[in-house]
């Protein structure tokens, strides 16, 4: 979504004069992207890209809310004071749970992720450092307690032996999973293999269960949500 | 039968799913010394093979061909399976230190190989490093919050803990009424319990 729109749902939160701005519309968008964000990267096989700025702006909302909150701790009443603070709590725990969702995969799949200069690509700065840290940790771990005792023609960790033509033991996500999707927009008749055999009809808002390697494209141009 | 005992120490994995067992050395050395018996046993067809072609070459046609590819071909199922069996242990670890925070209690600690112990420390750090760059504490609120608030019953003497604002004294069997995401820890280092009485 657009970071104007975020910037706007702050001032709404910002500009608290009034106190009326604590009614449940001024709730900003950001929060209903964010959770479409962690579900899509939760059902995806693959690592999706970090979303940089939304994060940011949950983060500054976030902050905001609690400088609120605590402004306010003494004129509202405990019901509310809780509510807003569920609210908060809430928020957090999607950010939270979308952070934890993208390291799972980035432990499992690191090597991979470094191998392939696109996937890299997704990852924040931070989850760049910290892969690349928990690749030199897992592989100490293996050498050390495997592959240190084994010959030289097969101490590597992502070859099977040094006559392997390339790097058979790296774990790769399953892109031919499928998934369950909703489509946002009429998408249309939508081609799902190559030849052109099969295809879908995707009507906006309905759900369906297809494969998620030719689908992955539509959910970088927001046309369809996993759920 | 070759390959045996590294299919008995990957089984072991299997057999029960959230416990970790005591890192088994006896059947681990035992495949990594067959491991170096199926080298020497293929370095000495290979020699041999080089031997008796003049030209050094080595043939599929062979007749000492397949001896070699059936120990190369151990060599690498052992491999795996004792990859496997490590890498396993160590996700089970990694999610050990999701569940109690960076310090292991005692007698999980016993059950490790001493990489291990240095792996979780080593992953500990790392996540640790993860979550102050980006000042958040991503190991609570594993579980989406229903209520900010939740009682709790005490079962262990902690003593004082700083509590919100405050430092409350936690006794034995008392109940106390506290913020979520300041139990969970405690709860799952098994010190408190959700009271739902």
């Amino acid at each position: 979504m657009d970071s104007a729109n975020g910037s706007e749902e702050d001032a709404l939160w910002g500009n608290d004069d009034d106190g009326g701005q604590w009614s449940h519309q001024d709730l900003p968008n950001d929060v209903e992207v964010l959770k479409r964000i962690w579900r899509n990267e939760k059902s995806a096989p693959e690592i999706l890209g970090y979303e940089t700025l939304l994060v940011e702006r949950v983060r500054e909302q976030i902050a905001l809310m609690e400088e609120n909150l605590a402004a306010y701790a003494e004129s509202l009443d405990d019901v509310m004071l809780s509510l807003f603070e569920m609210d908060v709590n809430r928020l957090m725990f999607l950010l939270r749970a979308y952070l934890r969702v993208r390291l799972s995969k980035i432990e499992k799949f690191a090597l991979h992720i470094m191998r392939t200069a696109e996937l890299w690509d997704r990852l924040s700065a931070q989850e760049q450092e910290y892969a690349q840290k928990f690749v030199d940790v897992l592989s100490k771990h293996m050498h050390d307690s495997v592959l240190g005792k084994l010959e030289k023609a097969y101490d590597s960790m992502v070859k099977q032996a040094a006559s392997s033509e390339e790097n058979d033991m790296i774990v790769e996500p399953q892109l031919d999973t499928y998934v369950f999707c909703r489509s946002k927009t009429a998408v249309g008749s939508f081609q799902l293999d190559d030849k052109g055999d099969e295809t879908v009809d995707l009507m906006p808002n309905d759900l369906y269960i297809l494969r998620y390697r030719p689908v992955r494209g539509l959910l970088g141009t927001d046309s369809i949500e996993l759920v | 039968m070759f390959g045996r005992s590294a299919a008995l120490l990957v089984r072991e994995l299997t057999t029960d799913d959230h416990h970790l067992r005591r890192f088994n050395y006896d059947l681990f050395d035992k495949v990594i010394s067959e491991i170096q018996e199926h080298f020497q046993q293929v370095t000495t067809i290979m020699e041999k093979m080089q031997g008796e072609n003049e030209d050094g070459q080595i043939s599929s046609a062979d007749e000492n061909y397949n001896g070699a590819l059936i120990h190369h071909q151990s060599i690498l199922r052992n491999k795996r399976c004792l990859l496997a069996y490590m890498y396993h242990r160590a996700n089970r670890l990694q999610r050990l230190r999701w569940q109690l925070g960076a310090v292991l209690p005692e007698d999980v600690k016993e059950l490790l190989h001493p990489s291990e112990k240095e792996f979780v420390k080593s992953y500990s750090e790392a996540l640790s490093s993860y979550m102050t760059k980006l000042d958040i504490d991503l190991a609570v609120d594993i579980t989406p919050p229903k209520d900010p608030y939740i009682q709790v019953r005490v079962l262990n003497n902690i003593g004082e803990v700083l509590l919100g604002d405050q430092s409350t004294s936690l006794v034995r069997n008392s109940i106390h009424f506290v913020k979520r995401s300041e139990a969970e820890t405690l709860i799952s280092q098994g010190l408190l319990e959700e009271f739902t009485g």
